[in-house]
């Protein structure tokens, strides 16, 4: 009954399932409060209190026709107020052409890329990725070409240089990188840009797809470089599942760059794109709450605390790993060689985490820190046991 | 090359109906918009039932902490029971949480159903007139649309099926109420269907069969829809509540497997699967929490009912050849010209009645009315049916 394709995606992944249910096993065993599961980056954090109030207000006024159908594309008011925010942030030209409203990045990625691939096309993914990325590109026949990153997780210029060839459409940039947490420098994303640039005076286009569903949750008072500004062909991808806490909602919008030669097409593409994948729309009530939170976000000093107590907690427990400047994630390195193993070794001491092999890169394991700050807390004492008892 | 073949492709096929709606805003443009007389679009102008607006309203005055957050991608475990329990007793067999699966609408769960079925060349056969988006979902997922004619009523055409029928064939795709026709398919003529299914299974090609009911709730005249999912063990309805709770925007519907279906668990895992990777992750979650408790609801069908007889006598007596339908807020009259474009354009021009012609449904020489329109749109629409009927077919 099941297509092969995906018997076999799923079959890949079964240890992922092995682990997950040792994990209720244990919090079953234990009890929830004494398992201390970092594996999800559903962050428990709510939405700001003015978003609240604003759903709640909206959907109580008498707004007629406000769970309709809109345009593919979503509603113009909304995608003149985001695109108004873009403009601001870039100083480039955006208008609500450039600006498509979808069900959350992941909705938005599927999008782009259906819009871009032709069957065989390659897209540059730097490891360690998230997983999906994979899914997205080959549910629209394109070819995943994965590219390391350097050892503390950024680009490795030698290394993308070497996998582009004439099959290669886009590279998807993930900064704040899940799993990592590494926040690229503007320096490098420079250099990334004259490289791309130096393939299209050879007559090579290569798309930047700009996956920011960790824009905002950057720590250290580090400004978010944006692609826009050192790469003209750059589509960013946004959700509001992170900076919002709507992951649930499924709302997120694309922006085109203004400066993409031709940009028309992309945009006529996507909306069509967005309606034959049977997105058709993103959700209404909540394009119309986002529209007007484009500066706001849940407590990111917040989670700058908690980034840092659980950097605290594992570099004093002697666990090697690079410091994150964002996102919600923390990828040390498993003290022993094989991270499945070490997972499991974790898990006797109640801890539950994802083996970095699950993002491409083995030696390593992601910890998603979108938890109460009493759970890290308390973790500490388990961390160093763990590593002890090895 | 900016953007894919394939999908370049896919837009010029249906470029004419860009073109329509752009020659609908430039008339809106030049006469008014009360002036213009748009049935091309399935949008419904009602707003959801009231008792569901005051729990949208209940629910957000007393919010459940982490109401906004991810939930198992098959959708809060609470609203799958309750949904459960309204399929258990409507369907009179014993469906569980574990056969409902929420979904993004049903153009979400449709493709979401669709890449967790189909091999690269798999067959579904579609019975045409159809809704076209339907052809894009099946090629999303690498199968291919086999389309079949029904009869002169639209009723399914069951010698025009079984020929269709080939190895490749992984299921069928019905869609009743239907859209672009409002018919609704006979119980006689789904019991053929089954028989015939049953037997293909007995000699052992197993063919589901996928009902897009959407339309569900919107028939007319007290008639019930057959039972499908007594009729053929093999079923899977992909159900959306943009029609029954005028919910469109808000994209919320849900997936039914039938409990005779043996391997509802791995299908389960596999849409689990597509619905991450095709990016929907899960369906959304206020809507539906709002959605569990209005399964025995829906918008007014009387006053659709009410439209129905109008448009329907409107236009026969104006001298059109019409099917009349029981369900939906579709019309499919024949065009008194051969060439269904050039009647449509015809339309607009002489009397501003916007309408969608039947090659947008695979089947040229009619066209589609939406009546899903404020009554007074209809009222003032007579007299253009009835100089066109003057002009082109008693002349």
């Amino acid at each position: 009954m099941i297509s092969k394709s995906i018997s076999q995606s799923m079959k890949g992944s079964s240890w992922i399932r092995a682990m997950f249910e040792e994990g209720e096993r244990l919090k079953k065993q234990y009890g929830e409060e004494n398992i201390f599961d970092f594996t999800l980056g559903n962050p428990i954090t709510e939405p700001p209190p003015e978003l609240k109030r604003e759903l709640r207000r909206i959907a109580t006024s008498d707004i007629k026709g406000m769970h309709r159908y809109m345009s593919n594309s979503g509603y113009e008011d909304v995608r003149e107020q985001i695109a108004l925010f873009n403009k601001e942030k870039t100083g480039l030209p955006f208008t609500k052409e450039h600006i498509i409203m979808t069900v959350g990045s992941a909705g938005g990625l599927n999008v782009i890329l259906k819009t871009l691939l032709d069957p065989g096309d390659e897209v540059i993914v730097l490891s360690p990725y998230f997983v999906e990325f994979k899914f997205y590109i080959e549910n629209h026949n394109g070819i995943m070409r994965l590219v390391e990153t350097t050892d503390d997780f950024h680009l490795n210029l030698n290394n993308i240089e070497s996998a582009i060839n004439e099959k290669t459409k886009a590279i998807i940039i993930n900064s704040p990188n899940n799993p990592t947490g590494v926040v690229y420098g503007e320096e490098e994303l420079k250099e990334l840009a004259s490289l791309l640039k130096q393939h299209r005076q050879r007559g090579k286009r290569i798309f930047i797809l700009s996956d920011e569903a960790y824009r905002k949750i950057i720590y250290d008072n580090i400004k978010f470089p944006s692609l826009f500004n050192v790469y003209e062909d750059t589509i960013s991808i946004i959700s509001h599942s992170k900076d919002l806490a709507l992951p649930g909602e499924r709302i997120g919008y694309i922006a085109i760059s203004p400066r993409i030669e031709g940009a028309q097409d992309i945009i006529d593409a996507s909306i069509f794109a967005n309606r034959i994948l049977g997105f058709i729309n993103a959700p209404a009530l909540m394009q119309r709450i986002v529209a007007q939170f484009q500066k706001n976000s849940v407590d990111i000093a917040d989670y700058q605390k908690k980034r840092d107590a659980i950097y605290n907690i594992l570099k004093n427990s002697g666990y090697n790993v690079v410091k994150p400047n964002g996102a919600f994630y923390i990828f040390p390195e498993s003290p022993i060689e094989d991270d499945i193993e070490f997972i499991r070794h974790l898990q006797k001491f109640h801890i539950l985490a994802v083996p970095g092999i699950g993002f491409g890169r083995k030696g390593h394991f992601r910890i998603a820190y979108c938890v109460e700050m009493d759970t890290i807390e308390r973790s500490a004492k388990y961390f160093k046991e763990a590593i002890e008892n090895l | 090359m900016l953007v894919s073949e394939v999908i370049k492709k896919q837009m010029e096929e249906t470029g004419w109906i860009r073109r329509m709606f752009e020659e609908g805003i430039r008339l809106r443009n030049i006469y008014g918009d009360e002036n213009v007389y748009d049935f091309s679009l399935g949008n419904p102008f009602i707003e959801p039932p009231e008792q569901l607006i005051k729990a949208i309203v209940e629910l957000l005055n007393n919010p459940v902490p982490g109401m906004h957050r991810y939930m198992p991608n098959n959708g809060y475990e609470e609203v799958r029971e309750e949904i459960a329990e309204y399929l258990k007793i409507h369907y009179d067999l014993p469906f569980t949480k574990d056969h409902v699966y929420m979904s993004a609408g049903s153009a979400g769960g449709l493709n979401i159903l669709l890449k967790s079925m189909l091999n690269l060349g798999d067959e579904v056969i579609v019975p045409k007139p159809y809704f076209m988006e339907f052809k894009y979902y099946i090629e999303s997922h690498g199968g291919n649309i086999k389309t079949v004619n029904t009869d002169e009523e639209f009723q399914l055409d069951m010698d025009k099926i079984e020929s269709a029928i080939t190895d490749k064939t992984k299921a069928i795709l019905i869609n009743s109420p239907n859209n672009p026709t409002g018919v609704v398919y006979k119980e006689e003529k789904l019991n053929e269907l089954a028989r015939l299914l049953n037997e293909k299974r007995e000699k052992g090609k197993k063919i589901y069969l996928i009902c897009d009911d959407a339309y569900r709730k919107i028939v007319f005249d007290n008639i019930k829809l057959p039972n499908i999912f007594k009729m053929y063990d093999l079923v899977i309805s992909v159900t959306s509540h943009s029609k029954d709770l005028a919910l469109p925007g808000e994209r919320i519907g849900y997936i039914a497997i039938s409990p005779k279906i043996k391997e509802v668990k791995s299908l389960v895992t596999a849409l689990m699967f597509s619905s991450r990777a095709l990016g929907f992750v899960n369906a959304p979650a206020l809507f539906q929490r709002v959605i569990g408790k209005f399964q025995e609801n829906s918008i007014d069908i009387m006053d659709y009912q009410k439209k129905r007889d109008y448009i329907y006598k409107t236009i026969t007596e104006a001298g059109f050849e019409c099917v009349k339908p029981q369900g939906a807020f579709y019309l499919f009259p024949k065009s008194p010209i051969k060439d269904e474009l050039k009647f449509v354009k015809i339309m607009q021009e002489e009397e501003r009645i916007l309408v969608v012609p039947g090659r947008g449904f695979g089947k040229s020489g009619y066209f589609r009315i939406a009546y899903c329109v404020p009554f007074e749109k209809l009222l003032k629409a007579t007299d253009g049916f009835k100089n066109i009927g003057k002009r082109y077919i008693k002349g």
